[in-house]
């Protein structure tokens, strides 16, 4: 079976890491998105691939290639525009001739999620559900026993407990359907529209209730959950990086190759630590803690459940906690972030709502000496920042700060 | 410059032949054949002009169990399918890759002993010597006829009374075997074979193998057997395919924020401030004796070079000069024992590269090559090497190989400038922190290639480019002017700045777009006077500037092009992508053939 993953979308409110890079390639312990859901399709023997991309492909044409580093067989297909799910599973319409699985590529799946849908698959088209308390915000699905009668977009209103996950087996009659859909009120060829056409047409949809995993991260923040979560389960593998006299390194932590850890430094897991890192002489890295390739966390830094992406440099002296560090940043010395509880953060004049945040950084910001970032105020990316700035509000693309 | 690929096994031999070629086509595309032997013991040959599918197109199914092919670069003849090998004579057939340069002599001779020639090639000499010495070892007759050439090869050779035997031998052009189980392949290069085995034996000059479906034997050319080691190669072939970019070309540029840093990974000491470079195998005593530095190099790695000039002698304080290999060998060379010869070169098979430094060897200098294939046959020719890692590199225009190249040089002059005391560690220790950032600012770049492809498209018009840079920028402004000719077709000339008024200035005029590598720096000043000269003419100026800087020079310049800050030492690794960039779109824009351009191959090993 091939496996179809929608790929091209903005991810516009995990602003401001989605303006270098699109939601699919954010990192959760480590790894893209995009990564965990291909190691899942690898584990249950589905290695030819259809991605569909659009925004910033080549972040991700850079990363996988043809897949032949995550053992499977990727194509790239390109999605002019993005105007919708049913749009976008349109553009692989060549590329299928049977049965096919389709996934989103921004949420974090397993491979017992995908072998659920797989074993539980039945008639014309099949939806994978998962039930969750509050589903505000999600799509869900209302059915009479496996047979769903009427799916839903995003609701409000406490309708079924069955959220649509938005991962579906087709078969390639769903093209004939897509062609006859509409124009959603939203402006969007939604493929729920297609489902729901094909319900009303009398085939036979059904859902398959998972009870693996299946993470969604709506905004930036939620990463720090996910990853957490994902640090939690994961198993190290034998380190080869340099571990100097005098330095501990304890608990399930993983080290790349290349990476040195200098003496007097503590780290603490579950931690994973990209290659060719620089840690320390005495950094302290606390638990649930990513930090990316290429990477130098100077001397005397604390750094606590936080997510530092690649080849980012933090001076001497600092203390991040509950925070999240775009790539290519370069920090200086005594750089603090604060946290904050019960957030409110706006985004396009809507609030929303952070449980607990540090701040979130986006890409290539210098930042000098003394920076402090108070809680949940985002710097976006190309910055830069002179020494002794407090940051007390959102600091906009390529801005300088005196 | 050409490919040779040969097969023996039970596979679908005309299959893996045409698919080895494919691999191959970087080293030529202007016609392809092959040679195979039929189940009924008769050798069929296909020829055709043009890139190995034309070959394909011609080729019928047939079940065979040994073949050799070829994919041919002209040197001497003209493309044609006449002149595209095997070329045969009686049951002989051969390809070649190299150059016989005494076939004149040796083809009149056959002429008078009754052989005729039917294509205007110089491997036909071969193959008809071959025939001449044969009587039933084709081993045997291979080395006879080898004993009387002169000039370079790597040739395989087949004949259909010999069925279960294809015979190899190398003189300075490459040749690698490759060990299956129950097949065996020889080849130009490892990509041509990696699809079937990573078990590879390296053949060295003046060896000749005879290979068969279950053995592999090499002997010496007086005929004594030769050990030879084998070498798992750990390369994964895919990532030498295009990965959903449209061009080999931009998928590389945009590799380099990952090559850069496999060049560096494991050779910063940033907390010491130097460079980790033991693979190197020289000592501070030793570096420090070096009177003067001697860089030989072709094409892109000759700009790296002259960068690698201005390293040396502006951080090292060594006496430093680069010439062309071309140049090099016939000129009169003054070498010492004292002077470190070093030699650039991607594929490490650059025949005019290698022929220098044996050359410099011969002097007895130190010889240190800088290369990005490991096992080349420059790691084995040199005294030294170090390895660059840029990857695989298929699009012919040279663009990560480069960077890489630039990087290598970089942390060469840091390690030497240490060693010699010219450099203190402080000083290093900020180069290597800007350095580490490179990649993260190459990313910035390849972020807003928009604004390139806009400013290429712009231009696209231009008859004539030129492009100017002081001290470290010049090279950058040969290698701008060297990308846009290779792909785009458009005469452009590289100056250094202050050059211009001694001549170049009569061309500028309203149509010749000017690229001013100007990043602020100790020439800052003078090249903005520079560009004020072309401005005067009526000159179009694409300024290629530090982010920080552009208020003033955009009074001058019709587009400018910004690139991230960084030391003023290092900005020549992120102009130069800016102008691969520029490069790229303008050919893209022109339809032009990008990763093969007209007349040229990837890898030059013939003079």
């Amino acid at each position: 079976m091939k496996a179809v993953i929608l790929g091209a979308g903005e991810g516009l409110r995990c602003r401001p890491l989605t303006l270098t890079r699109s939601k699919v390639m954010l990192p959760v312990a480590n790894k893209p998105i995009l990564e965990h859901i291909i190691d899942a399709l690898f584990k249950c023997g589905i290695d030819d691939i259809i991605m569909v991309v659009g925004y910033k492909k080549e972040r991700m044409m850079d990363h996988f290639r043809d897949g032949v580093n995550f053992g499977v067989n990727i194509t790239y297909v390109e999605q002019k525009g993005q105007i919708g799910t049913a749009h976008a599973i349109k553009q692989v319409s060549s590329y299928v001739d049977d049965e096919f699985i389709v996934l989103n590529g921004d949420n974090i799946v397993e491979a017992d999620t995908i072998s659920d849908i797989l074993a539980g698959r039945s008639g014309d088209a099949t939806i994978l559900t998962v039930v969750r308390e509050h589903t505000e915000g999600y799509g869900v699905v209302l059915s009479e026993k496996h047979r769903v009668m009427k799916i839903i977009e995003k609701t409000k209103e406490d309708l079924s407990h069955s959220v649509n996950t938005g991962i579906y087996i087709f078969n390639p009659d769903i093209f004939n359907y897509i062609e006859s859909t509409s124009i959603s009120e939203t402006g969007e060829y939604a493929i729920t529209d297609t489902i729901q056409h094909m319900i009303d047409d009398g085939k036979n949809v059904n859902m398959v209730n998972s009870e693996a995993m299946w993470l969604d991260a709506v905004h930036s923040w939620d990463l720090l959950k996910a990853n957490a979560y994902m640090l939690d389960r994961f198993e190290p593998p034998a380190n080869v990086c340099m571990i100097e006299d005098g330095a501990v390194v304890r608990g399930r932590v993983s080290i790349g190759p290349d990476t040195v850890i200098h003496p007097g430094s503590y780290i603490l897991g579950p931690v994973v630590i990209g290659k060719n890192c620089e840690i320390g002489p005495n950094a302290v890295i606390l638990p649930s803690t990513t930090i990316g390739s290429n990477s130098t966390i100077e001397p005397s830094t604390m750094i606590k459940n936080s997510i530092i992406m690649h080849d980012v440099r933090v001076g001497a002296f600092s203390y991040i906690s509950n925070s999240i560090l775009g790539a290519h940043n370069s920090i200086g010395s005594h750089f603090i972030t604060e946290t904050g509880e019960d957030l409110f953060i706006e985004m396009k004049g809507i609030l929303h709502k952070a449980a607990k945040l540090g701040t979130v950084i986006g890409d290539g910001n210098n930042i000098k000496h003394k920076v402090l970032t108070e809680p949940g105020k985002m710097i976006s990316t190309g910055c830069s920042i002179a020494s002794g700035v407090n940051v007390s509000r959102y600091i906009p693309r390529d801005s300088k700060v005196f | 410059m050409c490919g040779i690929v040969g097969y023996i096994g039970d596979g679908d031999t005309v299959n893996i032949l045409l698919e080895s070629l494919r691999k191959l086509e970087y080293r030529g595309y202007d016609s392809a054949g092959m040679a195979i032997i039929d189940d009924k013991g008769k050798a069929r040959i296909f020829k055709n002009e043009g890139e190995i599918s034309e070959l394909e197109a011609i080729v019928p199914e047939i079940s065979s169990h040994v073949g050799i092919g070829h994919t041919r670069w002209a040197t001497h003849g003209r493309p044609t399918t006449q002149n595209a090998h095997p070329h045969c004579s009686g049951n002989i057939c051969v390809v070649h890759n190299g150059i016989i340069e005494n076939y004149q002599e040796l083809k009149s001779e056959l002429i008078s002993e009754g052989f005729v020639f039917i294509s205007d090639t110089d491997t036909e000499v071969l193959a008809h010597l071959i025939n001449k010495y044969y009587s039933d070892d084709l081993g045997l007759a291979v080395g006879t006829a080898l004993g009387r050439v002169r000039g370079s090869y790597a040739i395989g050779v087949l004949s259909n009374e010999h069925p279960d035997e294809l015979i190899a031998a190398r003189k300075d052009s490459p040749l690698i075997i490759g060990l299956g189980k129950d097949e065996n392949f020889i080849a130009s290069d490892i990509p041509a074979i990696l699809k079937y085995t990573n078990r590879i034996i390296y053949i060295d000059n003046l060896e000749l193998i005879s290979v068969k479906q279950d053995s592999v034997q090499v002997f010496d050319m007086e005929g004594n057997p030769v050990e030879k080691e084998e070498h798992i190669i750990e390369w994964d072939l895919k990532a030498a395919e295009k990965a959903g970019y449209p061009h080999f070309m931009l998928k590389e540029i945009h590799e380099q924020t990952r090559s850069i840093h496999e060049t560096m990974t494991g050779r910063l000491h940033e907390l010491e401030g130097d460079v980790n470079l033991g693979e190197l195998g020289l000592d501070r005593n030793e570096i420090r004796q070096f009177q003067r530095i001697e860089i030989i190099a072709c094409g892109t790695s000759y700009n790296a070079g002259l960068l690698g000039k201005y390293l040396f002698e502006g951080l090292a304080g060594i006496h430093t000069d680069v010439d062309t290999g071309s140049e090099f060998r016939y000129s009169s060379p003054v070498l010492a024992p004292s002077t470190l010869v070093i030699a650039i070169t991607q594929s490490g098979e650059t025949a005019d590269t290698l022929a220098a430094i044996r050359e410099a060897a011969s002097y007895g200098c130190r010889t240190l090559a800088i290369t990005n294939v490991v096992g080349s046959t420059i790691s084995r020719d040199a005294s030294h090497t170090i390895y660059t890692r840029a990857g695989p590199e298929i699009g012919v225009a040279a663009t990560k190989s480069f960077t890489s190249q630039l990087v290598m040089l970089y942390l060469l002059a840091i390690h030497f400038a240490r060693a010699r005391s010219m450099m203190d560690a402080d000083r290093a220790r900020m180069l290597l922190t800007e350095l580490r950032k490179i990649p993260g600012h190459v990313s910035r770049i390849l972020e807003d290639a928009g604004t390139i492809h806009e400013c290429a498209s712009m231009f696209v018009k231009a008859k004539d480019y030129f492009f100017i840079g002081r001290n470290i920028n010049y090279p950058v402004a040969l290698e701008g002017a060297l990308k846009l000719k290779e792909i785009s077709y458009i005469h452009a000339e590289g100056y250094a700045a202050g050059e211009l008024k001694h001549g170049p200035l009569a061309l500028i005029s309203k149509d010749v777009p000017v690229v001013a590598i100007a990043p602020q720096g100790h020439t800052y000043d003078k090249i903005l006077s520079n560009i004020k000269e072309v401005t005067a003419r009526d000159a179009s100026v694409i300024a290629i500037v530090d982010c920080d800087d552009y208020c003033e020079i955009e009074k001058f310049a019709d587009f400018v092009i910004p690139i991230p800050k960084t030391d003023e030492v290092l900005t020549p690794l992120l102009s130069t992508v800016v102008i691969q960039l520029l490069a790229y779109y303008t050919a893209l824009e022109l339809k032009c053939s990008i990763d093969k351009p007209r007349n040229l191959a990837k890898s030059v090993t013939v003079e």
